[in-house]
């Protein structure tokens, strides 16, 4: 009963702070209401029993949310959303394609025929949860990740304009680099 | 086996904190005074000045807070009264001596989320007010998230490692020989810089710098100024007293009941910080950055891989 | 009296103070300083924070009432007073007063409808002087109010896309619109990778904590990135007496008697005091303070065995500091060939290069200074050397350092710009100095 007042809640909170993202006119409200959604859903896998990803989710969410406000709002330096603008683009192609998702998602819940619980829940969901998800693939999983990482090393080694030549010259023999900033470790 | 604290502690908690917090900030204001004006050369001036923090609560209670024109004040409030949340809300699983207001499984990621909140909360309150220098400061605080988050996280992973749990009480527990600040002395220095970072304080106090008129704080005045910045204090109590289970055994120690081990250790980390932050200017994190990512991630990654080790072949 | 007013009262025992210094009155400033100090009241560095705004020097002098000191005072909380330190005014009894009426206010609030209220509504009275409305952000950058919050002046939808891709102003009618609630908006410029973004112009100073008394740099900002500064400052008053700092050599140009002592004593001050600034600004209090209290100490005629050991031991504690080398090493770099076709003098000169380099080489006067604080032999009249520079240059020493200003700081972020200007800081009392130094040469 309690905890599906904490659902119910949990989830109408997010479907409101979801809806919130698209009729504030702040990209730094928005930003924070799709935060708030979030941490709503994260609550959500906490009440089934997955601490560990529900924590994670919060965790990560707020980290994520944060960074991402800045580059949306970096350099535009209004402060306070001091320029409003809207958070809508496309209305009529993007209410068609949510329509459509939405009616696909719900159909589907309702109607797939989920199976009836065999067996007693497990103590450590988190655990069984990644077992099956990676257990048996760990080898691919670790591929996974190392090519997901390289690719992000790789996409900002490549958009970044200045290279070591321009940083130490020609001949790459300057004893400190030509940057805007100097960091801290004297490279 | 640690086991949870009776419901009266999670009032008690928000109590505690803020009393340690007040402590802490009027030894920090004897120090200062000392540097500022000369020893107070007397135990009535010296309590004067450690009696600082709450005659400035008080000025703040009586000062009131302030408008600015076109702030978003809905997000601006939020961070500001985010900062003290954050911090009792990572100070439940805060184990005094063996018992926590919470021990959940993972009580170590729930630590880290709630730190997180203040990447939040000083970004929004730099923003709130509609002010230039606080905006710049609301990003700084980003840029130090970046630097120091990830040897932060790798910290608090080694210690997790160690322990080869999530849960708070575990990783006290598995101290009960050995403290982890032993064989993991990188992880112990990387989470204490790091605490200092989470705090916004002392060498990392540059999203409140004074050269940017007080920084994310520039625009708050009275009451909000008090949360906001007590708010600080709490940050630094919560991230300073969890190094004691994490690095330092927590409530184990000869004689003495647990409890007090966990008074004293807490103390003792406080004081340290308290201390050593005089010895440095604050840090700019355009230096900083490089030398966290380029020095304490891999210092941490290499003490993660230590102890992982050790812990394969025990 | 009832526990609520003597809980105001006791509150604003110690009020916070803002203090705001007038070109021509840096004697004025120590002595408020020192007074605060002795007195342990809380010096903030912002008007939100602050109960009590004391102003240093003569606001008259300033040609109109500075509006922006206005602003600056109506950006502060309530209870809010201002105490203004005339030029004969006694130091302590204004404070007292000063915080005689924050008291005063506390206990007994002005009523709903007080500034506070119109402060508070931004455009409910249909008047939107920019003054008005500034006020509230002034308090940052402190001084004028159509700057700070800058904004966008290029508000075609189009453009915004460009930039973000998704998003679009609300109601394209908004390009019409030059500000926001009185308020103007930011311009988009490219920055140093060439990305078109958002450029605000932000003023900043002259109400400043450490910062050069009546300098006001206009600057560009992207993010915190300084892309454009203009060098400006207050009216800078022509004064009857001789710059505070630059006294001794230009009363012995003079023909006066000085001794050497007391210009070595003098030299030393401006120097912990500028130094003071330096470390305030690098967020290293616990130097800065003694740096100024020793500073107070000297100007009020301690002899050198009373400070030599702590002047000695504190600059030995910066210059150890390898944290501060490597926080502020490479910031402001002036070589010296540079400097001197700029005409600069003195430390910043001989430093021959970054922030660190300079507060080195003023650390370094500072106790060869006190090697001779006893001198009591006259001062050379051909002795010009002051601490900022030669005083009988074409253009006073700080004149020069204003003109280096915009090429050190162009393209560095905002708080090595704050660095920079306070390994420099310049003396603009020193800009009155032109005539005296003419009647001098006469």
């Amino acid at each position: 009963m309690f905890d599906d007042v904490i659902f119910w809640s949990l989830a109408m909170l997010a479907v409101a702070a979801g809806v919130m993202v698209f009729r504030f006119d702040s990209m730094a409200r928005a930003t924070y209401a799709l935060l708030l959604s979030l941490l709503c859903v994260g609550g959500e896998v906490l009440l089934l029993g997955l601490d560990y990803l529900g924590v994670v989710i919060v965790l990560m969410m707020t980290i994520e949310m944060a960074i991402m406000a800045v580059f949306m709002v970096m350099y535009m330096m209004n402060p306070a959303g001091l320029m409003p603008m809207t958070m809508i683009h496309n209305k009529r192609g993007a209410a068609v394609i949510c329509a459509v998702v939405f009616a696909a998602l719900a159909a589907g819940i309702l109607l797939t025929p989920w199976p009836a619980r065999r067996g007693r829940a497990s103590a450590d969901p988190t655990m069984d949860l990644g077992m099956s998800l990676m257990g048996p693939q760990m080898l691919t999983m670790m591929t996974l990740g190392l090519a997901l990482f390289a690719t992000i090393v790789v996409t900002v080694v490549l958009a970044t304009r200045r290279g070591r030549y321009d940083r130490f010259g020609d001949d790459l023999k300057a004893r400190t680099a030509d940057d805007p900033v100097r960091g801290g470790v004297g490279r | 086996m640690p086991e949870n604290a009776p419901v009266w502690a999670i009032v008690v908690l928000p109590v505690a904190l803020a009393v340690a917090a007040v402590v802490t900030a009027g030894f920090d204001a004897v120090l200062s005074g000392a540097a500022g004006r000369g020893h107070a050369g007397g135990i009535r001036r010296a309590g004067r000045r450690a009696a600082t923090p709450v005659r400035e609560a008080l000025r703040l209670l009586v000062q009131q807070p302030r408008r600015t024109t076109a702030a978003d004040r809905l997000l601006g409030r939020l961070g500001v009264v985010l900062v003290p949340v954050a911090a009792v809300l990572a100070g439940a699983v805060l184990p005094w001596g063996f018992r926590a207001v919470s021990d959940p499984s993972v009580g170590v990621v729930w630590f880290n989320a709630m730190e997180a909140l203040a990447w939040a909360a000083v970004w929004l309150a730099g923003w709130g007010p509609n002010s230039a220098l606080s905006l710049i400061s609301g990003y700084r605080f980003l840029a130090q998230g970046l630097a120091y988050e990830l040897p932060h996280m790798f910290a608090l992973t080694t210690a997790a490692l160690g322990a080869e749990s999530l849960r708070v009480g575990d990783v006290v527990a598995a101290q009960e020989g050995v403290w982890f600040v032993v064989w993991m002395p990188v992880a112990f220095a990387a989470y204490l810089l790091s605490a200092l970072a989470m705090a916004f304080w002392g060498p990392f106090a540059h999203p409140l710098a004074r050269d940017a008129a007080g920084g994310a704080a520039a625009e708050l005045a009275g009451v909000d100024r008090l949360v906001f910045l007590g708010g600080r204090w709490l940050l630094l109590v919560v991230t300073a007293g969890f190094s004691v289970p994490l690095f330092l055994g927590g409530g184990h120690g000869p004689l003495l009941p647990g409890w007090a081990w966990t008074l004293l250790k807490t103390a003792a980390v406080l004081a340290l910080l308290v201390i050593l932050r005089r010895a440095l200017p604050v840090l700019r994190m355009e230096r900083y950055m490089e030398a966290a990512w380029m020095v304490l991630v891999p210092l941490t990654l290499l003490q993660a891989l230590f102890v992982a080790v050790v812990v394969l072949n025990r | 009296m009832d526990l609520r007013a003597f809980l105001r009262r006791t509150a604003m025992s110690r009020p916070a103070v803002l203090v705001v210094t007038l070109p021509g009155a840096t004697r004025l400033r120590l002595e408020v300083e020192a007074e605060l100090r002795r007195r342990e009241w809380p010096v903030v560095g912002a008007p939100a924070a602050a109960d009590l705004l004391v102003v240093c020097g003569d606001p008259a002098a300033q040609g109109a009432w500075p509006e922006w000191l206005d602003d600056i005072e109506r950006s502060m909380p309530e209870p809010a007073a201002r105490a203004v330190m005339g030029e004969s005014a006694r130091v302590g009894g204004a404070l007292d007063a000063g915080r005689g009426e924050v008291t005063g206010r506390a206990v007994a609030p002005r009523g709903d409808g007080g500034r506070h209220e119109d402060r508070a509504a931004p455009s409910g009275d249909g008047h939107h002087r920019p003054a008005d409305h500034a006020e509230h952000m002034d308090h940052a950058e402190h001084m004028d109010h159509h700057a700070s919050h800058m904004d966008h002046q290029d508000h075609s939808p189009g453009g915004h896309m460009d930039h973000t891709g998704h998003m679009d102003h609300a109601g394209h009618d908004m390009h019409a619109m030059a500000d926001i609630a009185g308020l103007p908006m930011a311009e988009r410029a490219d920055d140093r990778d060439e990305l078109r973004l958002d450029r605000l112009h932000v003023p900043i100073g002259p109400g400043l904590t450490d910062w050069p008394t009546g300098l006001i740099l206009r600057l560009a900002l992207q993010g915190d990135v300084v892309q454009g500064v203009e060098v400006d400052h207050l009216p800078v008053p022509p004064a009857h007496r001789p710059p505070f700092w630059d006294e001794p050599w230009l009363r012995a140009a003079r023909g006066e008697e000085v001794t050497r002592g007391g210009a070595a004593r003098r030299r030393c001050a401006a120097h912990l005091d500028s130094a003071g600034r330096l470390l305030a600004v690098v967020g290293w209090d616990d130097v800065a303070a003694p740096f100024r209290r020793l500073r107070d100490e000297l100007l009020a005629g301690a002899s050198r065995t009373e400070v030599a050991g702590e002047v000695h031991r504190t600059v030995r504690r910066v210059g150890r500091s390898r944290v501060l080398r490597w926080s502020i090493a490479g910031l402001g770099r002036l070589p010296a060939d540079t400097a001197r076709a700029a005409g600069v003098s003195g430390p910043a000169l001989a430093a021959t290069g970054d922030a660190y380099d300079r507060l080195l080489m003023w650390l370094g006067e500072i106790e060869r200074g006190l090697e001779v604080l006893d001198d009591t032999r006259p001062l050379a009249p051909d002795d010009r050397t002051g601490p900022r520079g030669r005083l009988d240059g074409p253009r006073p020493p700080s004149q020069a350092l204003l003109d280096v200003l915009p090429d050190l700081l162009t393209g560095v972020e905002f708080a090595c710009a704050r660095i920079v200007v306070a390994s420099l800081d310049p003396d603009l009392d020193e800009l009155a100095l032109a005539p005296v130094t003419g009647a001098a040469h006469a």
